[in-house]
């Protein structure tokens, strides 16, 4: 009987310690460090700028980079950060696809001694990341704000389109911008939709609400792929008269301010911040801990007015 | 006795099989405390009314006092940026975008809807600056003074709201009495916060927002 015990006893304990090496399949130091660069989508030239550039400076610095699309999805997000851990990345440079949604993923390598740098997107925690870079979208959208009151000399109707709802990013862009027009009571928002940061969907949406209000006089997007999306729907119905205000610096948008297609973007610094964040994964490889929580990158105001000082994405010269 | 046998060694099949099914939901299932997960999102009991109040009162108007003189900043900025920027600015972001705190003293040379046009007293190359009466929006403010850290906050959305806070104080307290004495040829004092871009610095349009502002008729 003994005998017949053995052989299950046996499975379960190669099982059990199986599952539990899985958390620490980290490399060696003789290896070459992988670093898992985890982005909300790839759907987007923004993201894809974002995702590159943190790859090309994980390579500079010697390590070696893969990029993971979660498709805007927080379940395939998970599958990502369950492969990257089991697979061994020695850290992660996250944009993450849920503020709250993605909390659990950045716990979850936090438990398996893996650090996570977000890039551009906020989780809300604390208690998770070893460090947040983030855009001052709250700053940018201030000024977008203000450009937004004087370039419509304080009256009209607009709509706004707002990004993911489930993003802080969008939430913090609306409220720097109505922080400032609020204060305008001849400036009339007569629809607020989301198109979830997506070109196809902004044109969708928009032209839904043109339906019902075909007078607008201005549309403020919460990036600039929905602007592009606007515009084009804004085109279709003749309606190029109207004001249309991105946020993002992409560089379909760059071109449209020069050609007077659209109004204004606050421009976002995706080198700077993919960049900072490889710097990052690289300091705390060697050893580095004391990382700041969070570290805002500052977003500037591009109009026809300064287009000169900007190329897309905010590329240095 | 074999039949026994078996139906031991069965039973001890199924409790190890359960135990196993046990241990990889318990891995793949955890629980967090609802108040655990609602302390992460945005603070209820937070109130950056009372917070931007005491700020202002009890920090930001002592700290002013000790602001750089803006025509000595513009004489820095003239002749050594990035030593003035390295002095005297302040920015919790990293970038461009740099906030100082500045002091002076001038004559009023004009007003439009949104901005008083001020000449500055000892200032021999008759620098106008205008003190924004109607924007004063944004963390301009909040950043100059230096005083304040993100990740003293549990999220941004908070931290930005101490801000609206503020401007709303300036907005509301600060400058109704002042745009009603604001006279052409009225001497006025003030401090305020400017903001700089370090890479296409611009002094020709210097935009103050105030801070404390007082009419010497």
């Amino acid at each position: 009987m003994k005998t017949s015990i053995k052989p299950l006893l046996y499975t379960c304990a190669l099982i059990i310690v199986g599952m539990s090496g899985c958390a620490n399949n980290r490399t060696s130091a003789d290896e070459k460090k992988k670093v898992a660069i985890v982005v909300s989508t790839l759907n987007n030239p923004w993201f894809v700028f974002l995702a590159e550039t943190a790859a090309a400076q994980v390579r500079a610095l010697g390590y070696e980079p893969k990029i993971f699309d979660s498709q805007n999805n927080t379940a395939l997000e998970t599958e990502h950060f369950e492969n990257a851990l089991a697979s061994g990345y020695d850290a992660i440079l996250f944009n993450p696809t849920d503020a709250d949604g993605s909390v659990a993923n950045v716990k979850r390598a936090k438990d398996a001694y893996v650090p996570v740098f977000c890039m551009d997107r906020e989780v809300n925690t604390t208690d998770g990341a070893t460090s947040q870079i983030l855009s001052d979208n709250y700053s940018g959208c201030v000024a977008l704000g203000k450009y937004f009151v004087q370039t419509m000399n304080k009256k009209g109707k607009y709509v706004e389109l707002l990004g993911l709802v489930n993003d802080n990013n969008t939430w913090n862009r609306s409220k720097g911008f109505h922080s400032v027009v609020d204060n305008y009571q001849n400036l009339q928002m007569v629809a607020q939709q989301s198109a979830e940061f997506d070109r196809n969907k902004a044109m969708e949406v928009l032209e839904s609400i043109l339906q019902a209000h075909p007078d607008i006089d201005a549309v403020f997007c919460g990036n600039d792929a929905m602007a592009s999306g606007a515009y084009q729907a804004l085109a279709a119905a003749g309606k190029t008269n109207v004001k249309v205000y991105g946020f993002d610096g992409a560089e379909d948008v760059i071109e449209s301010i020069r050609n007077g297609k659209i109004e204004a973007t606050g421009m976002q610094f995706p080198q700077l911040i993919a960049e900072q964040a490889a710097i990052f994964a690289d300091e705390y490889f060697k050893g580095k801990r004391d990382f700041a929580k969070k570290v805002p990158v500052a977003v500037e105001l591009v109009t026809k007015k300064n287009i000169e000082n900007y190329l897309a994405y905010g590329k240095r010269d | 006795m074999q039949k026994s046998n078996m139906r031991r060694i069965k039973l001890i099949k199924y409790i190890l099989t359960i135990a196993l099914i046990v241990f990889v939901a318990y891995n793949s299932v955890y629980f967090r405390k609802l108040d655990e997960v609602k302390a992460a999102s945005p603070s209820k009991s937070f109130n950056p009314k009372s917070f931007a109040s005491d700020f202002y009162k009890n920090k930001l108007l002592p700290r002013a006092d000790s602001a750089v003189d803006l025509n000595v900043l513009i004489s820095i900025l003239k002749t050594q940026p990035d030593e003035a920027f390295k002095k005297y600015s302040n920015a919790l972001a990293i970038g461009n975008i740099r906030y100082f705190l500045v002091k002076g003293e001038g004559i009023i040379h004009s007003k439009s809807d949104d901005a008083v046009i001020v000449k500055l007293k000892g200032d021999r190359e008759e620098t106008n600056v205008n003190i924004a009466i109607e924007f004063v929006y944004g963390n301009a403010i909040r950043d100059a003074s230096g005083l304040m850290n993100l990740n003293d906050f549990s999220n941004t959305a908070e931290f930005n709201s101490i801000s609206e806070s503020i401007n709303e104080i300036i907005r509301k307290e600060v400058l109704p009495s002042f745009v009603r004495d604001a006279d052409v040829g009225s001497d006025v004092k003030f401090t305020g916060a400017i903001e700089i871009n370090r890479k296409y610095v611009d002094i020709s349009l210097i935009e103050i927002l105030p801070i404390d502002l007082s009419i010497q008729n």
